[in-house]
């Protein structure tokens, strides 16, 4: 018996059987699907060249012009954000409630909350806008629409599990009162659950004004609308506007969120 | 009359744990009761079946000759006052709001939504932060206060509940022997000036025997003694800390050395 200098805290200190044979399980997946998707190492080394040329067109004189159309479209973009955010916010508050497993009056309205929430989160954002831009015609108001129904379902769901881990002492607190149902909720439930769904309502925040500017592809309003036109008339002085205010207002949006979470937790 | 019947009530587990058996235990109005046991003996049940925390599988709780069933559940809980080891009190909110949750019973509903309260009720609250020493403290979140003012915030919220009855379980289980005392003495003082009853669970035989009236000692969910302090010998100690297979918990050598 050789005396290993090095060894895992395993009985006989090897790789564990099932992760050795996971690994290779894993690796042979990987392999399989590669082709799948096409995934091909020498057209990837081949396309190097275009996309190169494609970078080299980025950097041309602005249209300067074009900025105050920019302004609007990205306020626009900001707008259907934050007010996506905001009337989901509202919305996931007293579905949350019921979808969570200690404050839901019933088990039944529990799991049909859940499947409800599942629902609404089960297709991305631009499928819904397709849906809503079919229903209601272009513009903005389908792309909040669909940004609401998503993400509603997305801070139902995490202020469900907000809640569910929320600690029960102060809750059985305020219970020993006598308080209500209601008034439970209102002194000890969402107060202890406040630091955690924060910043899941701030990462929503983020994540809708970065979805509003691709709801443009299918009309739904925001600036993807002029993404997609300005990429297709290879109008770069715009495209690398465009990309810029991007890039510029989800900084600023992170920082934003930053400073807000701080404060708050 | 008394002030608490507790009528041959019992507290099962859906498992078959017997957290409790079937017990028969009466409080004068205005007392101070300490309940003494060994971890598991069943101390927290019993005070939180009083409350209506829990509901006892069999007999019944009667609070000023009012049965205690689902339908009065709130009211007699807003009469019955509790205090925790834990202190259960919501830290992000700050010392007078956890005070006036002391209120919610008799706010109405769309009230508290708006986190409203009436000005009796803030003269209440305020009242009671006075008579535990932290009105300078009205403002501060409850997180930030140490261990023996949360507990005063805690006793705070209970007198807020203007109550019959002050269920303290372990409330200074969690502290250190000073803040232990400020406590302890806050409790007596509330019981002899308001005349509310109190009921504590303690760890420390000094302690009840400091301040209580009457000792109650419970075992694997059994009384096994019932009298005043000075009845309290040794050989009553030995059978409250008993355990199952005859050897003796360790609270009795801390409780005998103290």
């Amino acid at each position: 018996m050789i005396a290993w200098k090095w060894r895992l805290p395993t009985k006989d200190g090897f790789v564990p059987l099932w992760w050795r044979w996971g690994f290779i399980l894993l690796l042979g997946a990987l392999a399989s699907t590669a082709v799948l998707i096409e995934l091909d190492v020498l057209r990837l080394l081949q396309s190097g060249g275009s996309l190169w040329q494609f970078l080299g067109q980025l950097l041309t004189v602005p249209d300067w012009a074009y900025i105050p159309k920019l302004l609007l479209k990205m306020l626009e973009t900001i707008e259907m954000g934050v007010v996506s955010t905001a009337i989901a916010l509202l919305l996931s508050l007293p579905l949350g409630v019921l979808a969570a497993r200690n404050t839901s009056p019933h088990p039944v309205l529990y799991h049909c909350i859940r499947n409800l929430l599942n629902l609404m989160r089960a297709l991305p954002e631009l499928v819904w806008a397709l849906v809503f831009v079919s229903a209601v015609g272009l513009g903005p108001l389908p792309g909040v629409m669909a940004l609401i129904f998503v993400t509603t379902g997305f801070l139902g769901k995490f202020l469900a599990e907000s809640i569910e881990v929320v600690d029960a002492n102060g809750v059985i607190g305020v219970k020993s009162t006598g308080a209500g149902w209601l008034q439970t909720l209102m002194f000890a439930v969402f107060p202890l659950a406040l630091p955690d769904f924060i910043g899941t309502v701030l990462y929503i925040l983020d994540h809708n004004v970065r979805s509003a500017t691709i709801l443009g592809l299918v009309g739904a309003g925001g600036i993807g609308y002029e993404l997609v036109m300005s990429m297709r008339l290879f109008n770069y002085g715009r495209l690398i506007l465009i990309a810029t205010a991007i890039y510029i207002v989800v900084t600023i949006l992170d920082r934003f969120s930053d400073v807000l979470r701080s404060r708050v937790i | 009359m008394y002030v608490i019947q507790v009528n041959r009530a019992g507290k099962t587990y859906e498992n078959g744990t017997i957290a409790v058996h079937p017990t028969s235990l009466n409080f004068e109005p205005g007392t101070f009761n300490a309940i003494l046991g060994p971890s598991g003996a069943g101390k927290s049940t019993l005070l939180r079946m009083i409350n209506g925390l829990e509901i006892p599988t069999t007999g019944e709780v009667i609070i000023q000759g009012q049965t205690l069933t689902s339908q009065n559940l709130r009211q007699i809980r807003s009469r019955t006052a509790m205090v925790f080891q834990q202190f259960n009190l919501v830290g992000r909110l700050n010392v007078i709001t956890n005070v006036l949750t002391g209120r919610l019973y008799y706010s109405p509903w769309w009230s508290s939504v708006f986190y409203l309260f009436g000005q009796r009720d803030w003269k209440i609250a305020q009242w009671a932060l006075s008579r535990v020493g932290l009105t300078d403290k009205a403002w501060e979140r409850v997180d930030r206060l140490s261990g023996g003012q949360q507990q005063r915030v805690g006793v705070a919220r209970a007198l807020t509940q203007r109550p019959e009855v002050i269920l303290a379980d372990e409330p200074v289980a969690s502290l250190d022997p000073v803040a232990s005392e400020g406590i302890m003495e806050l409790l007596r003082e509330i019981c002899h000036q308001d005349g509310i009853t109190i009921v504590a669970n303690l760890h420390q035989v000094s302690l009840a025997m400091g301040y209580a009236d009457r000792i109650i000692g419970l075992n694997q969910g059994h009384v096994v003694f019932d009298d005043s302090p000075q009845a309290l010998v040794e050989e009553n100690l030995r059978a409250i800390y008993q355990r199952k297979d005859g050897s003796v918990d360790d609270s009795l050598e801390m409780a005998v050395t103290d």
